[in-house]
């Protein structure tokens, strides 16, 4: 459905896409998850050809995407990460004119805005003024303006930022929704736990390029982390860190502020194991957790640093 | 048509502040008249002067000295009784006192003895009545010198016409400055703030966030969005310019179908409308939110006002100021308004003046459209 071939896009001396691929399927909830500044936002605006880019192609629908794509256009549906309704327009208001911009046929239309106010549980608030609405009603009118229309593409840019849990899992329930009823879903975000949540297939990017494309179980297998050991208010020697250290299946150690943060490959018993060691030196203890990896391991394992650094 | 309803609705959304600048509107349209719509039209009215005739005599020729008096002021014949004289002059019931000698004729005419007067001192009309007397009596004087008697003289004074004086200035309104006049001189604020505003708010709140980019992104063609975005700010513009022009006519409707200006006026007032819409184009695009938009449109709007002959006309400005203002549109127009209040038939060398103010004054709108143009293009790029 969407195929990004060696896309570069350059701002001056500073490369924000360095040879990106991409290749989304009809269908999918495709997650693009990298930190602030990865080049998500210009992959997107790329793909809308609101950016002019430097080199590469990007076919969208098996046609090649430009500015006057009204064609293709018709087809999507974009969700914004800042909140992009008119102030002076109703909710309501609001949500019929953009899918207006879409759709001509005046009956058609209604119904659609009327989903789609349906849809973001909007319904008590239609003829509310945008300033009158809590951030998370802001952000799910913002997700209605973009979907009314039932568009076969819909591209959303980080839409969850700054919105109270509710409200997100709210949103994310609908973003699932709209995905079954036929919608293909490009969803950016920092937030990793959102795209593991929803996302069929997720693409990692840093510094403008792909280090990882995959399903969430195909991106975790890639790395050697099977699972983290975390030990709070632990007081540990040089000589037990060592034996620590040398423990089957552990192969990084981090001690910090009286914190053991351990990294062991897939094997079970990981966790008794390093309980076991500590009671046999007698050494006292906190708080202790067991975490199958996650995309930050993932991003961290690769590129050597947090996904939110 | 979604983008057009898009700008419409957010029109309608800012009609209180087209409501609020009508009422200013009116309302300084409707002060200035009163303060100072007949200030010259009574500069040049005649004065009526109440004048006593005292005396015994009733000849022939005093009755053409009354009737001549009778022309120009109210007369009143009295009896010699100077207490009560003096008292009528005192509540100003009389301003001038005639005192007519026995043999009037033989007296002033024949022996040319001075008349008797009494009147308010340092008064203008006392003076006036004055000249008056000694016309009389110098063309008194004339006949019988030729020869005249005192009734064949007395017959010729009071077939004599009296000069009837046309106050003309070469404008040919006489003076006069109608009072619609004024309501097209305050038209400019009306525009150019309503229009500067409003304009300024919707096209600010297109650009408000991410709504350009959804925009961009959407179905409708950039070029389709502009031009719908045009035909909003041209309805309401037209809007605008009928509702103003049609109240114009509802109040002053005779005076502004007699005079031949009219259609002047309309395309001046035209042409000022294509000048504040280009102005409110063009600030739209250059100001970021609605406090930045506040301070430029009140800044264009009442400093073009003031210095361009609004709210002070023309004719008392500077002439350091009036070349300044000659930089700004509304100076041009108000020039035009000016020219057409002046004078009331358009000479072919006036039409030139009026044609240079309108071509100025659409150069003005089109300089302005570049401009935004260039604008645009440069925060494409």
């Amino acid at each position: 459905m969407i195929e990004i071939k060696n896309l570069v896009k350059r701002y001056g001396n500073l490369v924000a896409l360095d040879h990106l691929n991409l290749d989304i399927q009809e269908g999918e909830i495709f997650g693009l998850l990298g930190p602030n500044g990865s080049g998500k936002t210009t992959a997107i605006s790329c793909m809308l050809a609101l950016l002019k880019y430097d080199k590469g192609t990007i076919r969208i629908f098996g046609k090649e995407m430009s500015p006057d794509s009204y064609d293709i256009k018709q087809q999507i549906g974009i969700v914004l990460q800042n909140v992009a309704v008119f102030e002076e327009l109703t909710v309501y208001e609001n949500i019929d004119y953009f899918c207006g911009l879409y759709i001509k046929d005046k009956a058609r239309r209604g119904q659609l805005v009327k989903e789609a106010i349906s849809f973001a549980g909007l319904e008590d608030y239609t003829k509310m003024r945008p300033k009158k609405l809590s951030g998370g009603l802001l952000r799910r009118l913002n997700i209605a303006c973009g979907i009314a229309h039932k568009p076969r593409l819909i591209i959303m840019d980080e839409p969850t930022v700054a919105v109270d849990p509710q409200s997100r899992n709210k949103i994310l329930e609908g973003i699932l929704e709209l995905n079954r009823q036929g919608s293909t879903i490009i969803y950016t975000s920092h937030y990793m736990e959102e795209v593991e949540q929803i996302c069929t297939r997720i693409a990692i990017l840093d510094r403008g390029r792909t280090i990882a494309v995959g399903t969430k179980e195909e991106l975790k297998e890639m790395i050697k982390t099977g699972e983290t050991i975390t030990i709070e208010a632990v007081i540990l020697d040089d000589a037990q860190l060592k034996d620590i250290r040398s423990l089957p299946h552990v192969f990084d150690a981090k001690y910090e502020n009286q914190i053991l943060t351990l990294r062991c490959t897939g094997a079970k018993h990981n966790l008794i194991r390093i309980l076991h060691y500590l009671e046999e030196k007698e050494v006292t203890f906190g708080r202790v957790f067991s975490e199958l990896p996650t995309l930050n391991d993932v991003f961290l394992e690769i590129t050597g640093k947090q996904l939110r650094d | 048509m979604t983008v057009f309803k898009g700008y419409m609705k957010i029109i309608k959304y800012n009609r209180w502040l087209i409501f609020m600048y009508l009422a200013i509107f009116f309302g300084v349209t409707i002060m200035f008249q009163a303060a100072t719509g007949n200030e010259e039209q009574n500069a040049y009215q005649a004065h009526s002067v109440s004048i006593a005739l005292v005396g015994e005599e009733d000849g022939s020729f005093l009755g053409a000295f009354e009737e001549y008096l009778g022309k120009f002021h109210e007369v009143k014949r009295m009896e010699e009784d100077t207490a009560f004289l003096q008292e009528e002059l005192f509540y100003r019931n009389i301003e001038y006192i005639v005192r007519i000698p026995d043999n009037f004729y033989e007296t002033c005419i024949k022996n040319r003895e001075k008349l008797s007067v009494t009147k308010i001192p340092g008064s203008y009309t006392a003076f006036y009545v004055d000249e008056q007397i000694n016309s009389f009596l110098n063309n008194a004087r004339v006949y019988d010198a030729a020869g005249f008697s005192e009734e064949e003289t007395a017959q010729a004074l009071g077939e004599m016409e009296t000069g009837q004086v046309e106050m003309r200035n070469a404008g040919k309104n006489a003076g006069e400055v109608p009072s619609y006049a004024f309501y097209y001189r305050y038209l400019p604020y009306l525009y150019m703030a309503v229009l500067c505003y409003v304009l300024g708010n919707v096209l600010s709140a297109f650009r408000r966030g991410d709504l350009p980019r959804r925009m961009k992104a959407c179905a409708v063609s950039a070029r389709r969005q502009s031009m719908e975005g045009f035909l909003a700010a041209a309805v309401m513009g037209a809007g605008l310019w009928i509702f103003s022009i049609s109240v114009s006519f509802l109040f002053y409707r005779g005076s502004l179908a007699e005079n031949g200006s009219l259609g002047y006026r309309l395309i001046n007032s035209l042409l000022l409308l294509a000048v504040s819409l280009a102005l409110a184009y063009f600030v739209g695009f250059i100001t970021k939110d609605s406090s930045a938009l506040n301070g430029i449109v009140n800044v264009l709007s009442l400093g073009m006002s003031f210095l361009c002959g609004v709210f002070v006309p023309l004719e008392y400005m500077s002439a350091g100021v009036k070349r300044t203002a000659q930089f700004l549109p509304v100076y041009w127009y108000e020039t035009v308004n000016d020219i057409l209040t002046e004078y009331g038939t358009i000479t072919e060398q006036v039409k030139i003046r009026i044609y240079q103010a309108f071509g100025i004054q659409l150069a003005f709108a089109v300089a302005l459209v570049c401009m935004t143009l260039a604008v645009a293009k440069k925060k494409k790029a």
